[in-house]
């Protein structure tokens, strides 16, 4: 893509679209949710938040606080508990968390009508560069 | 240089090897071949391969990117040699991803500009906080490419029979040499490859070691329970979890480490290269998973290593183990390698490992130049000196900077002051001091001042590079302390040495740089409609043109065309 294209869309998408213009207006806070899909989004983001902090944080804590038991149950033919977790479970765990948030914004989006498809996309692009972006 | 304490039956080191020669020779030939064919002439291509790479391929091209040397060979290497500890760079380098997906990606790829430091400089409408960050952008890729050129050097020994000297020089003559031929679109086309070669060459060791001697047939990450029992007979230490460190200690360096994931530039850039948010949401979850299935396999590595590592010594002693935490910090940096060869595997597989580790470093040092170039040429040269640059100057200057970083690269990484691992996670502390508070307050508190976010920097550079000045660098090189027997009594304040170590100085240093942006923010004037507006937009859900920026589409127009428009 030429960079005359990207200086083109400068001068011609400043109508945004309807969704974009709202946001705007508003406040973007973490903690206040200026729309109804901040909303939403913002609690997915909080609770998987809260559930990473679980799976990082918690096994080496529980070590820390239990570590008899801890370091001396083995699973798995062998496995340490804490090393297991460290190991192993810890990078799945966050990796299906990510899976799962990745699907529910998915959902949200799906919710709201906004649509990821490429080919929509460069239509949209192509139409851009000759009706000004009308197709916003 | 490290002292070289090699048992008789640890790595050989000192005869060339055809086989994996070829192999190595080969990869580089398909690495510049594949550069050569995509190669690039325009700035846009250059930089963010005309934002047109999907979530699969994407997801390869982070995994590539991330997975270093220090990945591929300091991981197990930090697990084997400080067992439980080295368990905080598994979880610091993997679960760090989902921040950087669930309050960072989108949002970038909605920012939608080239660099770090054009993020820092736009959203915080100063030149001078442009300047900080490219600055910053350029540290934190010497020192984390520092680590693969050590990396570099202990495979060439073992393939070429070369001097880890001249191992560095080779192969970091290759690295630079490719990148100023083929720029970030041959990159990321390359970076898929390297990925496949990279986790192909890791994962066939794996399993081929765990054959060889009857541990693992399928799934070795849940079939090693025994062997890890058994290595914990060895050295007691390996599982003991706080043998090495405090509780305080292990928190401290993954939170470092998870921070530093979302503070990285040229981790940053893998989202501007996307053609959509949502592209950039999937292409994270796809480049945790590549991310993994190599994780997952650095402590059976480590655990495997160490076993054949104590029966080695035993066959050389006659008599009782030497275990293997003590082994030198060569050894343990080539431990991956050494494991397959000490399970007496054919030597080309031995070279398909060692040739993994070569594309690793290779790969990672290629993005880590990519995105110093761009902060000098674009960030430093275009912006704040020459702003009519021609795109013609920019390449000149772009490339040129990559010869000289490469070549200031290669100078330390003769002698490197840290293990392969402890060197990333330096970087890693950096980029978690400096960038991630600008980032995320940056995106996430439109209040955010342009007063604010260069007093933290400043603070945020303070407080990492002096950490790593007081427990690395003064030891080292004003003591004349070796680097492998660098202690916290070394420093030049012990006690700090303890609570704010050079590798994990962000959990000290995070809070601290947050509290300051935010005070500094709170008495200085707010920061313009437009700024607000950019911050605002980066949130919308409604999808974007694949060439679009939030500027774009934030603006009424009127505020200032950024120079490379």
């Amino acid at each position: 893509m030429s960079e005359n294209n990207n200086q083109d869309f400068d001068e011609k998408q400043t109508d945004g679209g309807v969704a974009t213009e709202a946001y705007l207006e508003k406040e973007i806070n973490l903690f206040k949710p200026a729309t109804p899909f901040m909303r939403d989004h913002l609690r997915i983001i909080w609770i998987s938040f809260a559930a990473w902090v679980l799976v990082v944080f918690g096994p080496t804590t529980a070590t820390w606080v239990a570590e008899e038991f801890m370091t001396e149950t083995s699973i798995l033919g062998g496995y340490p508990l804490h090393f297991f977790a460290g190991a192993i479970f810890t990078p799945l765990g966050a990796l299906v968390l990510a899976a799962v948030y990745a699907w529910q914004r998915d959902r949200l989006d799906k919710k709201y009508n906004i649509s990821h498809d490429p080919e929509a996309a460069e239509q949209a692009e192509a139409s851009t560069a000759t009706d000004g972006g009308e197709s916003q | 240089m490290i002292e070289v304490v090699l048992l008789d039956t640890a790595l050989e080191v000192d005869q060339f090897r055809l086989v994996p020669t070829i192999l190595v020779a080969a990869m580089l030939t398909l690495f510049l071949g594949i550069g050569y064919f995509f190669r690039v002439a325009a700035v846009d291509e250059l930089w963010v391969a005309g934002r047109s790479i999907g979530p699969v391929e994407n997801g390869m091209a982070i995994g590539a990117n991330w997975m270093s040397a220090a990945s591929y060979l300091g991981v197990a290497a930090l697990v084997a040699t400080v067992g439980y500890f080295g368990l905080a760079y598994v979880v610091g380098w993997t679960t760090g991803y989902f921040l950087l997906l669930i309050f960072m990606a989108a949002q970038f790829r909605r920012f939608g500009k080239y660099t770090a430091p054009d993020f820092v400089g736009d959203r915080f409408y100063s030149s001078r906080a442009r300047a900080i960050a490219a600055f910053t952008t350029l540290a934190i890729a010497f020192v984390y490419a520092i680590g693969q050129a050590s990396g570099m050097g202990l495979m060439g020994r073992y393939i070429f029979g070369v001097s880890y000297e001249v191992g560095v020089i080779l192969l970091m003559a290759v690295t630079i040499g490719y990148v100023v031929l083929s720029g970030m679109l041959g990159t990321t086309k390359n970076m898929a490859v390297q990925y496949i070669i990279l986790i192909i060459a890791f994962t066939v060791g794996l399993y081929a070691t765990g054959w060889s001697q009857g541990w693992t047939t399928v799934f070795p990450y849940l079939e090693a329970g025994p062997e890890t029992a058994a290595a914990a007979d060895i050295e007691t230490q390996l599982v003991e979890p706080f043998a090495f460190t405090s509780y305080y200690g292990w928190i401290a360096l993954a939170f470092s480490l998870i921070v530093g994931t979302c503070g990285l530039p040229h981790v940053l850039v893998r989202f501007y290269t996307v053609e959509n948010e949502r592209t950039a949401r999937w292409s994270t979850v796809w480049g945790l998973f590549f991310i993994c299935i190599l994780y997952w396999g650095t402590a059976i590595y480590a655990v495997f290593g160490g076993i054949l590592y104590d029966e080695s010594s035993l066959v050389a002693t006659g008599g009782e183990g030497e275990g293997f935490m003590h082994m030198s910090g060569e050894d343990a940096d080539a431990l991956v390698v050494l494991t397959t060869e000490l399970a007496g595997l054919p030597e080309w597989l031995v070279g398909l490992v060692a040739a993994g580790a070569v594309a690793a470093a290779l790969a990672t040092t290629a993005g880590l130049f990519i995105t110093a170039s761009s902060a000098a040429a674009h960030d430093i040269y275009t912006n704040l000196y020459k702003p009519n640059a021609t795109q013609r100057e920019q390449m000149i200057v772009g490339r040129s900077t990559i010869l000289a970083v490469g070549i200031l690269v290669t100078l330390i990484g003769l002698n490197p002051p840290a293990l392969i691992g402890e060197l990333v996670a330096m970087a890693f502390a950096i980029a978690g001091c400096i960038f991630f508070p600008v980032f995320f307050l940056g995106l996430w508190w439109e209040n955010t001042t342009r007063e604010g976010a260069i007093t933290g920097m400043l603070v945020g550079m303070f407080i990492s590079f002096g950490a790593i000045i007081n427990d690395t660098i003064y030891p080292m090189y004003i003591e004349g302390v070796d680097p492998a027997n660098i202690e916290a009594a070394d420093a030049l304040i012990p006690t700090l040495a303890e609570t704010v170590p050079g590798v994990s100085s962000a959990l000290v240093g995070v809070p601290i740089v947050f509290a300051v942006i935010i005070g500094v923010s709170f008495v200085t004037e707010d920061p313009p409609e437009d700024v607000k507006r950019l911050v605002r937009q980066c949130h919308s859900p409604e999808p974007m043109d694949q060439m679009d920026s939030a500027e774009d589409v934030a603006t009424d127009g009127g505020i200032e065309e950024s120079s490379d428009d």
